[in-house]
């Protein structure tokens, strides 16, 4: 029996009976139920063991884990093991998603398909990132997830579109599907999806880890980015029936990365990528070359692929650059013209964006009403992305006046037009200025 | 820099409609202005990830032999399919339904594969013999990238579904003569159903190429289950990409993989036919 009837009583381990209300998903390894169990409501991943390579062994990694406990709250992780049924069919209880989540396939697919539950009928609502910063800080949060799970010894495995929910209104990423996630080195059976798995296990040479992982982490912050697949272009759409044989050339020993600087035969199609045509040239170089770093040099060689803390130093500075324009364009200062050496303009609307130069890194943050900056950017010994530390705000008892609020704990000291520095206390802030200067502790930052 | 961006822009608003309806929430001016607009690509203005397409060939007996239970059954069971397999293709795959009818005459249900998601099932009535050969022609003719196969982006090779209670009435080895030649159903996922006394597994083994992917009922309940568990099958593996032989510890070649998706279809469909033998009648799956 693989299969669990609505209303049915499914044992847990410790106790007590979780009830089987409907179903919520399915995938490779089992069917996803939601049930209540103790009066809460719980999702139930309930396995079809004919497709588990050795059961035993998987269930238990998965009781490891549940021990072990998430790596972070990022993460939906296995809470209760269920008792075995009388066939040997087990499953586990974990979180449901909250309602605010989105899956990441229907934020690549840009909607998502509601279902009428009295008619059957489906219609089809947008789904799509609420402002680029959301965007940015959902990328972050996805690499900071993986690199707090491999801190810990693990590797996720499995690593594709269908692991993930994301708040599109505020980027909060919570990774579920954990129950492949093994100590790096051991593999209970799980190859990954085609796309996202690296070209070593393709080819069949190589088993899920640490370093596959990161393969395929590049591959999902691609699709997340530039709205397509890495590898797919002119040489494999010519194939135009995609079989087994061609899938194994074109994902495998033959990869070709759709912008690899010195082989120019893969390139994205007009009228099939234009997604990936469209952004790649949005995009500033910085982050182009770590995708060419992984998928050229890291292609064929693990040791070469862009490490987690990179992608998030990468994208950090990313949401930093972010100007959100008046005039209603938002985008990149790749993507802004420079007026002066410290000054971006709106190629737009005209509109000039004085910037604020940080002692710790060698790039400008542009300032605009609700810029901000986090804790991370500006205390070294915080890893904090997403505690704002100030955040440039317009006077309220003074309208016009515009300032940087020091939002963090931490006081500020701020050099005046007076020269004298004054201490900006956390909740207050100082007026901008030609020659303002803030010290934060060790980093420093001067309005450029 | 601005004339090169112009001329990339134009392009991008030859894309479909759902960039249309996004650009149209933000951007209020005149079409005239447009023009100054062509640096304003917005980096959240993304269209849907390309996808791979995945035709689902149904091809089903609409003979007289097939009116009453069975016909009423199919009809009933095609209906609550359609929502089950709507979400195998996920954000990779568009997966597209297209239904050939037989009897003395040979019927599409729509004029060509519809997405499934837009999908309604028309219900079918049964009359006439048999035109199974017919059927076959039909299939491979359409089965080309100049008719029904024709997305532009990459296709995987299409699933192709047949179901029969009985002996064709013409000769269906001229039809599968024409199929042998189309390397679309060389390629494809192919699985038939064989229902009652009539149907002749033999003769469905020659149409999928093996007696794994054949599978036969004998009861109204059997049906259902059948077409549950061939369909959602066939759709599971047609929509994804090849899986791994997870044993293999050596480079795995072209012969290696050559044909693993139907490979894979048979030895599913046996195990789930196999569990369900097992579980018999008294077993209530909730159709």
């Amino acid at each position: 029996m693989t299969e669990l009837k609505i209303g049915q009583e499914v044992e847990m381990e410790y106790g007590g009976t979780a009830v089987v209300e409907k179903i919520i998903g399915s995938g490779g390894q089992g069917v996803v139920y939601l049930v209540e169990y103790n009066g809460m409501k719980w999702a139930l991943k309930w396995y079809d063991i004919n497709k588990i390579k050795d059961p035993a062994e998987f269930k238990n990694n998965i009781k490891r884990n549940i021990t072990d406990g998430a790596p972070s709250n990022k993460f939906l992780w296995p809470r209760y093991m269920t008792k075995d049924a009388p066939d040997g069919t087990f499953g586990y209880l974990m979180e449901l998603k909250p309602d605010s989540f989105d899956s990441f396939v229907d934020i690549l697919n840009t909607y998502k398909l509601v279902v009428d539950p009295l008619t059957g009928r489906a219609h089809k609502e947008v789904v799509r990132f609420t402002d680029l910063h959301a965007m940015v800080t959902a990328v972050i949060n996805i690499v900071n997830a993986f690199r707090q799970l491999h801190r810990v010894g693990k590797s996720y495995q499995d690593l594709n579109d269908g692991g993930f929910f994301i708040n599109v209104d505020t980027g909060a990423v919570l990774v579920c599907d954990c129950d492949n996630i093994a100590p790096d080195g051991s593999n209970f059976g799980i190859g990954g999806k085609p796309g996202y798995m690296a070209p070593e296990i393709v080819r069949g040479i190589a088993k899920p880890d640490v370093q596959t992982d990161k393969y395929s982490l590049a591959v999902v912050l691609f699709k997340l980015l530039f709205r397509g697949d890495p590898m797919e272009g002119e040489k494999v759409v010519k194939d135009v029936c995609l079989t087994e044989a061609s899938e194994l050339r074109h994902y495998g020993a033959e990869a070709l990365f759709v912008y690899d600087p010195d082989d120019a035969s893969n390139r994205p199609v007009r009228g099939i990528h234009d997604n990936v045509i469209r952004f790649w040239r949005m995009y500033p170089d910085y982050i182009k070359d770590a995708f060419i770093q992984s998928f050229t040099a890291g292609l064929h060689d693990p040791n070469k692929r862009v490490i987690e803390n990179e992608w998030q130093q990468l994208f950090i500075r990313l949401r930093s650059e972010i100007i959100s324009c008046p005039c209603g364009r938002t985008n990149f200062t790749s993507m802004f013209e420079m007026q002066d050496p410290s000054t971006y303009r709106c190629p737009k609307c005209g509109m000039t964006f004085a910037t604020l130069e940080f002692s710790n890194r060698d790039h400008l943050m542009p300032l605009y009403i609700g810029s901000k900056f986090y804790e991370c950017e500006v205390y070294d010994d915080s890893d904090d992305f997403l505690s704002v530390a100030g955040e440039l705000v317009e006077n309220k008892l003074k309208p016009g006046v515009l300032g940087l609020k020091n939002c963090s704990e931490r006081p500020w000291k701020v050099k005046m037009p007076d020269g004298g520095i004054y201490d900006v206390a956390p909740g207050k802030g100082c007026p901008i200025w030609q020659g303002l200067e803030i010290n934060f502790g060790t980093v420093t930052a001067k309005l450029g | 820099m601005s004339k090169n961006k112009k001329a990339k822009n134009n392009a991008v608003q030859a894309v479909p409609a759902e960039t249309e309806t996004q650009t149209a929430a933000v951007n209020t001016q005149p079409a005239d202005d447009l023009d100054m607009f062509d640096f304003d690509d917005d980096p959240l203005g993304a269209t849907g990830v390309s996808r791979k397409s995945l035709v689902i060939f149904f091809l089903i007996d609409t003979s007289g032999s097939m009116r009453g239970t069975k016909m009423g059954e199919l009809n009933t069971v095609m209906e609550e399919l359609i929502p089950e397999i709507r979400r195998v293709g996920e954000a990779d795959t568009e997966v597209k339904v297209a239904v050939l009818t037989f009897s003395t005459d040979v019927k599409w249900m729509y004029a060509e594969p519809i997405a499934i998601e837009d999908f309604e099932w028309a219900r079918l009535n049964a009359s006439g013999v048999t035109s199974m050969g017919e059927a076959f022609k039909e299939l491979s003719a359409r089965m080309s990238r100049n008719s029904f196969l024709n997305s532009p982006s990459l296709s995987f090779a299409p699933v192709i579904f047949l179901m029969t209670d009985g002996y064709p009435s013409d000769d269906y080895k001229e039809g599968l003569a024409a199929l042998a030649n189309n390397s679309w159903y060389k390629f494809g996922l192919k699985a038939a159903l064989g229902i009652g006394n009539e149907a002749n597994d033999d003769m469905l083994a020659e149409f999928t190429g093996s007696k794994d992917t054949v599978v036969h009922a004998y009861t109204g309940n059997q049906l259902a289950q059948m077409i549950k568990i061939v369909a959602v099958t066939a759709s599971q593996i047609g929509s994804k990409s090849m899986t791994l032989a997870d044993q293999n510890e050596a480079e795995l070649s072209d012969e290696d993989v050559y044909a693993a998706k139907q490979k894979m279809l048979g030895q599913q469909i046996q195990e789930l036919v196999k569990q369900n033998d097992s579980e018999d009648v008294s077993f209530d799956t909730g159709w």
